[in-house]
């Protein structure tokens, strides 16, 4: 796409139809939960908008955000969208490498200087620098430099937003989301791992509107996406309220479509589209394939226990612990009888004597 | 034959000069008080009293059990509520978690000492009514025991109540019925040829007499004398051990209950006596029954019954015939709270009435769940509890008037005592009679 | 670490520590104090019968007892089953047993487990006001006698919450939830609701002491 073109004239020229146009818009608008009453707005700006320069920066990550915002076989309006948007830095997407592609940044980063979008994937080491770096500079340093001139920031994928698997414990490289770094720039923060494609275009398209973040949760995530838990919109919650689970993965329970929350699934205390938008343009989400959620657009999902162990169960520990508390009870108890039965045997020795 | 109501008035006119002494232990300080309270209580609690300390959930359903409270309403005569001073000088002294609990449990004062007195002496009988009831299995009339024995360990049980003991642990009297009135007794039965035993050398029974049969019931002692004799056993009084009460067990002195059984127990030891039969007495048949081995540290060389438990046994034998009653009067049989609910003999006084074809008209509480008497073996001399004691009789007599019976025949000389009492208080006309009288009425020729 | 994680992790742990090591403590020091040398001659040589029985016969007083506490005595009884069968029928909490234990059991549908729960509730607070007014209860009620109802109302209450998605996010009830439980826990061993484990030793005890005798406890 012609770098002044408008994203309409872009669109157009590609063969969506005016209709079609209206029709992403309308799912867009919807999607945010705007009024239909916005759709227009939300066309108008869409369709003038100049391509906003973005800075993709990936960091500690494993390339599976990226993997799947571009998971489209057919070019979709998504993936126009995509194209819309003046990519000047991606690590996996762009041609250019080595001291090319540094300097494409570097060009971007002046050129659009405060208007920029910064998106960053993977978690940044802290405990040295050394552990990631590109070009020679750490992930630590690139964020910092990058960060300073950005409009806003939008971490995509757990471990931006929340350090994810590299942060798990015992977490060797001192592993940081985005919002530990920097405290002085709007970030979105866009968790999930990997987070569903539409809930990136729809941020996008929301900042596109309205030049503005959207409303975010205490943990920094939209709240159109992120506001609602999967339990709340899961269509197999009918199963729960009656008390029918899936006891193993192959179980009568589990072939009639039952609950997962006996097999772990985490649906009460995630927060994500899953149930409602779903995945690969709406096929499916993992418990509609008989995997109970793991809740990974949450903070520490790694380190609450097991995927398959249930809520309830808690973590108390170890059953020798347990026991070991047993044990410890049992000899204080003895120790007090023993004191108590002394102090009686003394006495009566005592009342003997003087007797 | 039932008494005539001046004997009663000279019985009751002889207790009335108990107590007016001042007790031999007024001069404790409050401290030395506490102290021996104290240390009464640290002898005596058990592992199971411990764990029914532990285990009171404050339900207060004992208070529904318990004549007293049911009598005046009065929460403060709660059972549980009765053992208090127990239940806080465990918590700080003795349960395990005693360094966590001290700071939030008060200690016990003398003035709780005080406060407590009337609690465990006028307003319980240590029935063990609330025994039973409690959903917890807390043996509630135990711990109210202890209570009792370490307040009077504090020198502070009733003046009466003391005066008893003094006189039985000092001149092994009671009532001042010492040998010489027994013989006396014995030489007036005589010439009605009712023949009684006393002081034989080898005896394989021994029997013990009351009190009050002395004073007041002549008749209930001629009567199992004359059921001994008929029986063909080799039996005997004793003139230094024909005393059944023991007024230790009542007063909460230990050593005086223990003093008291040792005596019995050495007597019958001499005669090398097997059985030791005790008249009609509730508390009697608990002290020597159930507790004697305790208090002597030895199992008893002998068997003990209650003198229903040896009518029946002999009734069985066929060394003992019964002839059917001809008055054709119906009774109902109160169970003495120490004989029934707290020893066991149920059965026994109900095969007699039977044997007899007496009919009996159970009250609607009976055997385990009677009601006291409410005067509770030897309670009745304490003087200021005597409208207490009319209140918690009123139970009985509704149940009796309810039963409909002729009469109300019991056997422990103590019930009769307070059934007369209150009877006469409320001037009810219903004969009180005693089962061994009626058994010796009733003996086939 | 969120108020769900502490509360599901160490204070899941701490609780259950102090929960089993303080029961134990409580009951092992009772038991092992003197224990009383009966030497006469026992009625009844069946002390172990005896005990057992009145374990099951003092849930069931005489008639002449139990018309006088009626009103205690059904809903003592109801709102306890109603409890038991809110803790361990509900699936959640069978998976809490489970791993624990190694072993689950069958559930019951969540419907009947709200209902017995509000059951519990609403006898549970009669109670309390019945504690607070009848004079026998007032006078003999201590700060643990409030405390231990107190401690269990809250986990039902906040359980229904919870479950019902009702006062706040769900992770914040589940959260508040467990919590009060794990405050229960903690109450255990020290207060009143001990009585959970000491009515065993206690039936017992007087069924196999008024055994010996003769007498049925």
């Amino acid at each position: 796409m012609r770098k002044d073109q408008s994203l309409g004239e872009y669109l157009f020229a590609q063969g969506v139809s005016r209709r079609g146009f209206l029709k992403f818009c309308s799912a867009t608008a919807s999607l945010m939960a705007l009024p239909p009453s916005m759709v227009g707005r939300v066309a108008a700006a869409l369709e003038s908008a100049r391509r906003p320069s973005v800075i993709w920066l990936s960091f500690q990550e494993c390339t599976g955000c990226t993997e799947s915002l571009t998971r489209s076989h057919a070019p979709t309006v998504e993936s126009l969208i995509f194209d819309a948007i003046s990519l000047d830095y991606h690590h996996t997407l762009q041609a250019a490498a080595g001291f090319a592609a540094e300097e494409a940044r570097e060009a971007a980063m002046q050129e659009n200087s405060g208007k920029y979008l910064l998106v960053v994937d993977g978690s940044i080491p802290m405990g040295n620098p050394a552990y990631s770096t590109f070009a020679g500079i750490s992930n630590l340093d690139m964020l910092k430099e990058t960060a300073a001139n950005a409009a806003a920031i939008i971490a995509v994928g757990t471990c931006a937003a929340f350090g994810g698997i590299p942060h798990a414990n015992p977490n060797p490289t001192g592993a940081v989301s985005v919002s530990d770094i920097i405290k002085d720039k709007p970030i979105i923060n866009v968790s999930g791992c990997p987070p569903i494609p539409v809930v990136i275009t729809g941020v996008l398209a929301h900042f596109l509107t309205f030049g503005s973040i959207p409303d975010l949760d205490e943990l920094g995530r939209p709240k159109a996406f992120f506001g609602q838990n999967i339990h709340d919109r899961c269509y197999r919650r009918p199963f729960y309220e009656r008390g029918q689970f899936a006891k193993t993965f192959d179980d009568e329970g589990a072939r009639l479509g039952w609950c997962l929350y006996e097999l772990g699934c985490k649906g009460p205390t995630t927060y994500n589209a899953c149930a409602t938008l779903k995945w690969n343009e709406g096929t499916s989400f993992p418990i509609g394939s008989g995997h109970g959620c793991i809740g990974c657009s949450e903070p520490d999902f790694w380190d609450k226990g097991s995927f398959y162990r249930p809520i309830s169960a808690g973590l108390w520990g170890s059953r020798e612990a347990l026991l070991g508390a047993a044990a410890a009870g049992a000899a204080i108890g003895i120790g007090s009888a023993l004191a108590a039965r002394s102090r009686k045997k003394k006495a009566a020795a005592e009342e003997a004597k003087s007797s | 034959m039932s008494t005539s109501p001046a004997s009663l008035k000279d019985f009751l006119e002889r207790l009335a000069t108990l107590g007016k002494q001042p007790a031999s232990t007024a001069k404790l300080s409050d401290e030395e008080r506490v102290q021996r309270a104290g240390n009464s209580f640290l002898r005596e609690l058990t592992n199971s009293m411990a764990v029914d300390l532990e285990t009171c959930i404050h339900c207060g359903m004992c208070a529904e059990a318990c004549h007293f409270y049911e009598a005046t309403q009065d929460e403060r005569y709660t059972p549980a509520r009765k053992f208090d001073p127990l239940r806080r000088y465990y918590r700080r002294e003795l349960s395990p978690m005693r360094w966590l609990f001290r700071p939030f449990t008060r200690k016990v004062d003398a003035n709780d000492l005080r406060e407590w007195q009337v609690l465990v002496y006028d307003a319980c009988t240590g029935c063990g009514r609330c025994d039973m009831m409690c959903p917890m299995g807390i043996n509630i009339s135990e711990l109210i025991t202890v209570v009792r024995n370490g307040i009077a360990s504090a020198g502070l049980a009733p003046n009466e109540i003391q005066a008893l003991q003094d006189e039985q642990q000092n001149r092994n009297s009671v009532f001042g019925v010492e040998a010489d009135k027994l013989r006396e007794l014995i030489g007036q039965l005589k010439s009605r040829q009712i023949e009684i035993p006393l002081d034989k050398a080898k005896a394989d029974v021994l029997v013990l007499t009351t009190a009050v049969d002395v004073l007041l019931f002549n008749d209930a002692l001629a009567a199992l004398a004359k059921i001994m004799n008929r029986s063909g056993a080799n039996w005997t009084l004793s003139s230094a051990a024909f005393e059944a009460a023991n007024v230790g067990l009542i007063s909460g002195d230990t050593v005086a209950e223990t003093g008291a059984i040792r005596r019995i127990v050495e007597k019958a030891k001499a005669l090398g006596a097997k059985t030791v039969v005790i008249a009609e007495s509730g508390h009697a048949y608990q002290a020597l029954r159930w507790e004697g081995a305790e208090d002597t540290g030895a199992e008893l060389p002998f068997e003990v019954l209650a003198a229903s438990e040896f009518m029946a046994r002999e009734l069985d034998a066929g060394r003992l015939k019964l002839k059917k009653a001809q008055n054709g009067r119906s009774v109902s049989y109160h169970d003495p709270c120490r004989l029934g609910r707290h020893g066991g003999v149920y059965e026994e006084p109900r095969r007699l009435l039977d044997a007899m074809g007496i009919e009996h008209r159970e009250t609607d509480s009976s055997e385990r769940e009677n009601y006291c008497c409410g005067g509770g073996c030897g309670e009745y001399v304490i003087a200021r509890a005597a409208p207490l004691r009319q209140k918690a009789f009123e139970i009985k007599k509704r149940e009796f008037d309810k039963a409909a019976a002729d009469a109300v025949v019991t056997s422990c000389s103590n019930c009769r005592v307070n059934f007369l009492i209150g009877a006469e208080n409320a001037r009810w006309e219903k004969p009180i009679e005693s089962l061994v009288e009626m058994v010796a009425a009733n003996l086939a020729d | 670490m969120t108020l769900l994680d502490f509360a599901r992790g160490p204070a899941l742990q701490l609780s259950l520590v102090i929960l089993i090591a303080g029961s134990l403590w409580r009951l092992v020091g009772t038991i092992l104090l003197n224990a009383r040398k009966d030497l006469s001659r026992p009625r009844h040589k069946s002390a172990l019968a005896d005990g057992m029985k009145a374990i099951a016969t003092r849930s069931l007083p005489a008639h002449v007892f139990e018309k006088r506490i009626r009103f205690q005595h059904f809903s003592g009884y109801a709102w306890h089953i109603a409890l038991f069968v809110s803790v361990l029928f509900f699936a959640p909490h069978i998976l809490f047993f489970e791993s624990v234990l190694g072993f689950g059991w069958p559930g019951l549908p969540n419907g009947i487990i709200l209902a017995t729960a509000a059951i519990t509730i609403a006898i549970l607070v009669a109670l309390l006001i019945r504690r607070a007014s009848h004079p026998v209860q007032r006078l003999i009620s201590n700060a643990d006698d409030y405390i231990s109802i107190v401690l269990v109302i809250v986990p039902l209450v906040t359980g229904i919450l919870a479950f019902a998605h009702v006062g706040g996010r769900y992770e914040t009830l589940l959260a508040v939830h467990l919590l009060s439980v794990e405050a229960m826990f903690v109450w255990f061993p020290f207060g009143k609701l001990m009585h959970a484990a000491l009515t065993f030793p206690s039936r017992f005890q007087a069924g196999s002491s008024f055994g010996r005798k003769g007498v049925r406890a």
